[in-house]
């Protein structure tokens, strides 16, 4: 049907049948009646010819039709067929022509077209790239059956709304509640796994109900149930990752034993991979059963309770339910419930939370940098635009009609952004490579990152909003352009005050939006910088630390411990270039430990205010060796260490102002962590140490307490595991020492594994690779924003110097001063820029307000940061400015004059 | 002698292909062509002529603008398109062999040989 190719229809003028459409408007019923109608009076004349009389006439030549409605309505539908599939034949060939010119007209500035795809295909790919990541961290659904059913109960104790619970707790919200289908109680631990090389897993103890709380099928044998456990408590799940690490996916091992901590496991079954997104990611389950006794103790808060709710029930409601049954608890055991409550979270809320606002702040200001692309190729086909309008008016005038234009440019414009948004879809995909090999290791799930069908439905999606959203703008306006006016002036370039002023409006949004991106990652770099600049209280450098644990079937009593960590002491001094080593149970950087409350001699106990330092067992060389600064008195000493000293303590000065306001601790007693509440065991306070930031520079220090590793409190050894961490400071690299430490935990005991070893300096580094990664890719966004936003002023300020070369040049010819020149297009651009520059000051302090949680000591109003942010602008949009306006001033009068 | 045109809906087709590669008519025109050129013999029904000419507009073998006719009279025209031609060729072909064949068969003198 090749008459119908609008493209001939072009040149050569409107087919016929669209000259009919148009005239007679499509109109089949007419048509066939008027036709019928034109045959009858024929045929009646002809009749009447041959001498019949008007009716007789009349009735012959409708006989011809026979039953005539019926003729009709068959004519009618036919041609009604006829007409709908010329519509679409039109359509399609239409959009093929559309297609096929918007493709030749990329090919005919490649230039252009490569500048537009690049700025498109870095906005669509990023965006991509980070709403792949925001896909697969936050919203897919958590892997466990029904997991929105999932939830925390914490017990709240003053302004703490995540802690842990006591057994009687979990014991009481598990027989009392009405909401939950399932409980479960869980704590973390670690287990030295021993068959072959030994190594140091994370694990967690469970009560069977674990299992159908977050429940996914396992992939080989199955879950502990509580009739496996009253039977035999040696049980353990593995998790999917350690099988086929460690055992090499040996579907033998179901059935089998593995070595925990020296004792024979009978292995269970092998979890479901998807287990690994709960919070530690642990490699093992073992049993947790809770003997009468336990349930009894409301004092100890130790275990994480989780319950999944019956269907239907919401968090409110299970909230509700919760502190029904504590206020119950707090009735019947008023003595350890002061400023205690219950908290109910969903899961997702525990497991995903802290990277939800991380996320939206990164796909708020990637957004951001796509719209600033979008902007930046909307002003390049609006000048482009100009240099079509003859093109555009000609199509106009031989009845192109507006819609159609429109479309034309429209389909030019999701071209564009197609070619573009492949080209995204390839960056998005290195992005995201990129993203799960340097993004922090603590986010869950984003090892799954990728390409999947939602993520390319995404890309897609959005390809062709951004095509649409930059190629409305330069369709509308050409479709409004005045036809008699453009041909009068002969298609000539020039242009009306409105275009410029709407090309002037856009680089003013999106200087405005850049602004907003600048601040907002000026805000993580100061907040940053403020992070580097806080002291941590002790020197990293040169410190090597290593883990170990003492499995207590065979370090069992508190003197085989501490003469095991003394012997392994001895050798590792013994090892050249090592200056100093000792040990504690717990360390700086690398994890917590217990706290309890500290009862002062000749003070009234009050445990609800006494101060609660973490407690940590150290040898004498530790505060040496770790580089904490003795502010008072003295550091522990070998004497202090040895059998019999009397108990000495020391403590940080946070400990010392809370514990002993106003005096001088040195000499004071102090009692913490004791066989039985009432009776105090008092320590000496022999040295007040200088405050470490134990959790990371971001986190202000805690009070804490340190006793002689020979003078542990009752059962301290079981609450650390029998596990010291040990520090070396070393005169050369601290990390080549590793394996001189590995060997000397071998000779001692070389069933034992050595684990967590790492440098001070990779533990700091460690501790700020989060925040470190956002500030480092907000900040690549911002130098996106910032390169576009420039791109931006400068197409048009080059464009203003070209529109005006001829006013310039009479300028000049008239005596003008360059300077006068550059001064005049200089300030075209300032304007321009600083319109931008207020609008987004004024946006950023609206749009910082997302990200105040994730400051350190810095405000999302941070004067500074904004005055850098408006300075900086203005810097990068002057020099933008400055290549045009020197090509201003080079103008020659006499040719500028005579090219008009 | 009217015929029925059921029958022949294929010859129908063919008969207007050919009358229109003489030049643009209108309906009534094609109607007495016909009639005029098979010697009377054949006269299309209005009722069997009309869906004919529809169906082939639509097939895009014939195409159709609003003209004058001879006396002055406004009529729509069919003409043949490009296809239209092709399909002639095509049709007439098979029709005349078609038609000599059963000619052959219906004059027959003698009985088949079995």
């Amino acid at each position: 049907m090749s008459t119908f190719d609008s493209r001939r229809s072009l040149r050569a003028g409107t087919p016929l049948w669209r000259r009919y459409l148009r005239f007679w408007g499509p109109d089949p019923a007419a048509d066939v009646d008027d036709e019928f109608a034109f045959h009858l009076e024929m045929r009646i004349e002809e009749l009447r010819a041959q001498g019949l009389s008007p009716t007789q006439a009349r009735d012959e030549a409708l006989r011809g039709f026979g039953d005539i409605q019926h003729v009709k309505k068959i004519c009618r539908t036919l041609a009604e067929e006829r007409e709908n599939a010329m519509r679409r034949t039109q359509w399609w060939s239409d959009w093929r022509y559309d297609l096929r010119f918007a493709i030749r007209q990329l090919t005919v500035s490649p230039l252009l077209t490569a500048v537009l795809v690049l700025t498109i295909a870095l906005g669509i790919g990023s965006t991509v790239a980070i709403f792949s990541v925001l896909n697969a961290v936050l919203l897919r659904p958590l892997a466990a059956d029904d997991s929105e059913r999932i939830v925390y109960v914490y017990e709240t104790w003053r302004q703490f709304q995540a802690g842990n619970a006591s057994v009687g707790h979990f014991h009481d919200w598990t027989e009392q509640g009405r909401v939950f289908e399932h409980t479960a109680a869980v704590t973390g631990g670690t287990y030295n796994l021993s068959d072959g090389e030994p190594e140091r897993v994370r694990g967690v103890r469970v009560t069977p109900g674990y299992f159908r709380v977050v429940h996914k099928s396992p992939v080989l044998g199955r879950y502990f149930t509580e009739a496996d456990v009253t039977r035999d408590i040696r049980l353990v799940v593995l998790s999917h990752g350690l099988w086929r690490r460690r055992f090499g996916g040996d579907p033998s091992i179901v059935g089998g034993s593995v070595r925990l901590n020296g004792q024979a496991h009978t292995v269970v079954g092998i979890a479901a991979p998807e287990y690994n997104m709960t919070t530690f990611a642990p490699q093992l389950w073992t049993p947790l059963v809770f003997t009468p006794q336990q349930r009894a103790n409301y004092g100890t808060h130790a275990f994480g309770v989780m319950g999944k709710l019956k269907a239907g029930v919401t968090r409110d409601a299970a909230q509700a339910d919760m502190e029904r049954v504590t206020r119950g608890i707090a009735e019947r055991e008023p003595r350890n419930m002061e400023g205690r409550g219950v908290n109910v979270r969903p899961f997702r809320d525990v497991v995903l939370g802290d990277f939800r606002t991380p996320l939206y702040v990164l796909v708020a200001s990637v957004t951001f940098v796509l719209l600033i692309g979008c902007v930046n190729v909307a002003n390049l086909l609006l000048a482009r635009a100009t240099t079509r309008r003859r093109e555009i008016a000609i199509r106009a005038a031989i009845g192109g009609g507006r819609w159609r234009i429109v479309r034309q440019l429209l389909t030019e414009s999701v071209v564009l952004a197609l070619v573009g948004g492949s080209a995204g879809l390839a960056l998005a995909y290195v992005g995201i490579r990129l993203f799960v090999t340097f993004g922090p290791r603590n986010v869950p799930r984003l090892q799954d990152a990728g390409l999947q069908p939602e993520v390319l439905f995404f890309a897609l999606g959005i390809t062709l909003v951004t095509g649409i959203v930059f190629g409305l703008a330069p369709a509308l306006r050409a479709a409004r352009e005045n036809l008699l006016t453009t041909l009068r002036q002969g298609g000539k370039t020039s242009l009306p005050a409105a275009r410029d002023r709407l090309r002037g409006v856009l680089v003013v949004a999106e200087i405005a939006v850049a602004v907003v991106l600048l601040v907002g990652a000026g805000l993580f770099l100061r907040s940053a910088w403020r992070l580097q600049q806080v002291p941590l209280g002790f020197d990293t450098s040169g410190v090597l630390t290593a883990r170990l644990a003492l499995p207590p079937e065979r370090y069992a009593s508190n003197e085989t411990v501490a003469d095991t960590y003394r012997r392994i002491l001895e050798q590792a001094r013994a090892m050249p270039g090592v200056q100093r080593v000792g040990a504690s149970t717990s360390i700086p950087l690398l994890g917590g430990g217990p706290d309890a409350a500290v009862e002062v001699e000749g003070k009234p106990l009050n445990l609800n205010t006494a101060p609660s330092p973490l407690i940590r067992l150290v040898t004498e060389d530790y505060i040496e060796s770790i580089g904490m600064p003795v502010v008072r008195g003295r550091a522990l000493k070998l004497s202090d260490m040895a059998p019999g000293a009397s108990p000495a303590v020391m403590i940080n000065e946070r400990l010392a102002s809370l514990a002993f306001p106003d005096e001088d601790p040195i000499g004071k007693r102090l009692s913490t962590w004791t066989r039985e509440v009432g009776k105090p065991e008092w320590r000496e306070v022999v040295g007040v140490l200088g405050d470490v930031r134990s959790f990371g520079p971001d986190t202000p220090p805690r009070p804490e307490l340190f006793l002689p590793f020979t003078q542990p409190p009752p059962l301290a050894w079981n609450a650390f595991q029998r596990s010291m961490a040990l520090v070396a400071r070393t005169s050369t690299d601290p990390a080549a020492h590793a394996p001189g430490v590995r060997r000397v935990l071998r000779s001692i005991d070389a069933s034992l594994p050595l684990y967590d070893v790492t440098t001070m300096d990779e533990a700091l580094g460690a501790d700020g690779a989060g925040p470190r990664f956002n500030t480092w890719l907000l900040s690549l966004l911002a130098a996106a924003g910032l390169v576009l936003a420039a791109v931006g002023i400068y197409g048009v300020i080059a464009y203003f110097v070209t529109q005006r070369t001829s006013e310039i040049g009479l300028r000049l010819a008239l005596g003008a001063t360059p300077v006068s020149v550059l001064l005049m297009v200089v300030r075209r651009g300032a304007t321009l820029a600083l319109a931008g520059i207020t609008v987004g000051l004024v946006a950023a302090l609206g749009a910082t307000r997302m990200v105040t949680t994730l400051l350190f000591e810095t405000t999302p109003n941070d004067l500074p940061t904004y005055v850098a942010g408006g300075i900086g602008l203005m810097t990068v949009a002057l020099l933008a400015c400055a290549i045009p306006a020197f090509r201003a001033v080079r103008i020659s009068p006499m040719q500028s004059l005579a090219e008009s | 002698m009217p015929i029925q045109t059921e029958l022949l809906h294929g010859t129908l087709e063919v008969l207007i292909l050919k009358t229109l590669s003489w030049g643009p008519m209108h309906g009534f025109g094609i109607g007495k062509w016909i009639a005029q050129l098979s010697g009377d013999e054949l006269r299309i029904e209005e009722g069997s002529l009309y869906p004919a000419l529809y169906r082939l507009e639509k097939k895009g073998w014939i195409d159709a603008s609003w003209g004058l006719s001879d006396n002055q009279r406004r009529a729509k025209f069919y003409r043949l398109t490009a296809e239209g031609r092709r399909q002639l060729l095509k049709n007439s072909d098979i029709w005349s062999t078609f038609a000599q064949a059963v000619a052959r068969v219906l004059s027959a003198k003698q009985q088949p040989a079995s």
